[in-house]
């Protein structure tokens, strides 16, 4: 079973934030990484570093199914990520306005991976309850509205 | 010192419904309360009820979660109860989870990672769960006593009100050093009783206020938990309380025998063996209330109300129309794990909703069976408290109750109770000229007069209908085999004048 398109799309809202936000900011880590770190510490102070590895290990193991290009990733005792490619692929903004992006990209389908186990557990309101320290509201907004726009 | 030297306690909701009457009206703001039980006795649902009855993004809570259940699988399941609502997070409630610390570091890590915490929130409520996980761990620097202290010293020092979560057994709780820091201590406890399981809570020490003493049941619902004082949320609330207004039962012969009726506020018990007609007097007691204006309560136990409605139909007693019209509710109680606080905290709040003067419970033997078994050793004091609880705010209580039929002797109900009544009619059969036929006697009315009188009664399709006048002639009637008597002056004895106590 693959991620859920609604996840993808919420991560890749998430990815596609910090890809803008990234630009402003040295060093420019890749946006996985950034998104990946702050899911990490906002959830490190509730469930705990190691609620967060044990959650996190598990989204790995299920995103590499999918994603060959995770193949070198790898969660290190603390919860970090490590051996992402040298260079994740450039995320396509029109692409991505168009709701389209590529199925394979690995970052996408590791967030969506710890998103899809957090809402599988918590429920979707609870998830994006306490994601909300970490990302601005209208990241949420436009999830719901896109949402609304499927229905 | 004058009143206006004394500090004023706030008192915060605890977001449990009956809870806030157990501990007195609320608990005191900047409190440091324990709660303890055995595992699955519902401490942690307590506490986040009081968190999301109290959090504010202003002044939030902290839910500090240290070794046990795991984050993640709690709120998975605490976010089942329909109190729980996850806009709070992490605006107003943030979860915090300290289990690293605990393992790789001391309590002395653990209380300065607290103080950090609650210097940058400014909580407003702050909650360790389970605080009794953290003593466990071997070679701790600072033992638990000393922790608790300070912790204690710290959250009172910055206005938050503090729960800490154990897990505590029953012999634990004597001569433990931990408890005399707090200044509340809720015990919860469960047992479980042949087939059921007994909830029962104790607030066994809460500085500064008044809490009500003793045990009371408790359920977890969808809601939480729902706590039933032993006093019904009745203290100081004589709303109603009774008049020497009559009541009568819409039987001219029967209330003429009662003097005019009960008195409003008696409990009544009306006695009798299978069959006698014990439903039909108590279905008339109500109709003839609502014929004038006077709202019903039926509680069934052992019929549904459907079938108790259509049996009133079929003797010419409408409880539809009344029922529709928000003047009558039959309430149908008979589960089989009830305390007698939960079956009473429905019967009052239809009392409130529809402003109910007359109760009916029918009947005692089935209100019993419906109880856990664990409450029914306490059947007697329950129904004692209830009776007095309800009488006290001005409803009628009528309650049928089956004895068995005995040709020596003529006992009144089998649960000793009768000197929870203020008025006894007893129904029996007897045996008269080769039929078992019916009579009725009055046999105790606390308030005022009552005819001694004997009467033959049936039951028609109008109800119970009493036949004749008083029976003369036949001894030993009481008895059930009566022997007749030459005696044919049947007369009815004149009922003492209004005012006149009773001689019985």
């Amino acid at each position: 079973m693959t991620a859920t398109p609604e996840m993808r799309d919420f991560a890749h809202r998430l990815l596609t934030y910090e890809a803008d936000a990234g630009k402003a900011s040295e060093p420019m880590d890749s946006p996985t990484l950034r998104v990946y770190e702050k899911m990490r510490q906002s959830l490190n102070e509730f469930v705990g570093v190691a609620g967060f590895l044990s959650l996190a290990t598990r989204a790995l193991a299920l995103a590499k199914r999918e994603a060959p290009s995770l193949g070198t990733a790898r969660i290190t005792a603390d919860g970090t990520l490590q051996g992402l490619g040298e260079r994740e692929p450039q995320l396509d903004i029109d692409r991505e306005r168009a709701g389209e992006y590529p199925s394979s990209e690995g970052g996408i389908i590791l967030i969506a991976r710890i998103l899809g186990l957090l809402r599988l557990f918590l429920g979707e309101a609870l998830t994006f309850s306490l994601l909300r320290n970490a990302w601005p509201g209208e990241v949420f907004d436009d999830q719901s509205s896109a949402n609304g726009r499927k229905a | 010192m004058s009143t206006r030297d004394k500090v004023a306690i706030h008192q915060l909701p605890t977001g449990v419904p009956g809870l806030d009457e157990i501990v007195g009206g609320g608990l005191p703001e900047y409190s440091f309360n324990i709660i303890a039980g055995e595992p699955g006795s519902g401490k942690t649902t307590l506490a986040h009820q009081f968190v999301f009855a109290n959090a504010t993004p202003e002044r939030p809570a902290l839910y500090f979660t240290v070794l046990g259940e795991s984050s993640i699988k709690m709120l998975r399941y605490q976010q089942q109860y329909t109190f729980f609502d996850p806009a709070k997070l992490p605006g107003s409630i943030r979860f915090i989870n300290l289990s690293q610390v605990v393992l790789e570091n001391d309590l002395g890590a653990v209380l300065e990672q607290i103080t950090k915490e609650v210097e940058k929130a400014n909580p407003a409520v702050v909650v360790v769960d389970s605080f009794r996980t953290m003593v466990r761990k071997p070679q701790s620097d600072m033992d638990l006593q000393s922790f608790i202290q300070r912790l204690a010293l710290f959250l009172a020092s910055w206005q938050a009100t503090t729960f800490l979560i154990g897990e505590y057994a029953e012999d634990e709780l004597r001569d433990n050093p931990i408890f005399t820091v707090a200044d509340g201590l809720i015990w919860l406890r469960q047992t479980a009783e042949r087939n059921s399981i007994v909830r029962k809570l104790q607030v066994i020490k809460l500085r500064g206020q008044n809490s009500v003493p003793g045990l009371h049941t408790f359920r977890i619902t969808n809601a939480g938990v729902q706590a039933f004082s032993r006093t019904f949320g009745l203290i100081g609330h004589l709303k109603n309380p009774p008049t020497h207004r009559r009541l009568t039962f819409g039987i001219p012969d029967l209330d003429k025998m009662l003097g005019g009726g009960v008195r409003e506020g008696d409990s009544v018990l009306v006695a009798g063996s299978s069959g006698t007609g014990k439903s039909v007097l108590a279905t008339q007691f109500i109709a003839e209330g609502i014929r004038h204006g006077e709202p019903g309560i039926i509680a069934v136990f052992e019929e549904r109300p459907q079938a108790y409605a259509e049996r009133a139909t079929s003797l010419g007693l409408d409880l539809e129309t009344p029922q529709k019209d928000g003047k009558l509710e039959i309430l149908y109680l008979r589960p089989l794990d009830l305390s007698v606080d939960e079956t009473m905290h429905s019967i009052l709040d239809a009392v409130q909703r529809i402003g109910a003067k007359r109760l009916v419970i029918d009947s005692l033997a089935g209100f019993e069976m419906a109880l856990s078994p664990g409450f029914r050793a306490d059947f007697r004091e329950s129904l004692y408290r209830m009776i007095f609880a309800l009488t006290g705010i001005g409803v009628t209580i009528l309650s049928t109750v089956e004895v068995d039929e005995s040709f020596t002797e003529f006992p009144f109900s089998t649960y000793s109770i009768s000197f929870l009544t203020d008025d006894i009619i007893r129904l029996r059969y007897v045996s008269i000229e080769g039929q078992l036929r019916k009579i009725m006697v009055v046999i105790k009315m606390r308030g005022g007069n009552h005819a001694k009188d004997i009467r033959e009664y049936e039951i028609t399709s109008k109800g119970v209908v009493i036949l004749g006048n008083r029976l003369t002639n036949y001894q030993g009637l009481i008895s059930g085999i009566p022997v007749r008597t030459d005696r044919l002056d049947a007369m009815e004895e004149p009922l003492p004048k209004p005012g006149t106590k009773s001689k019985s």
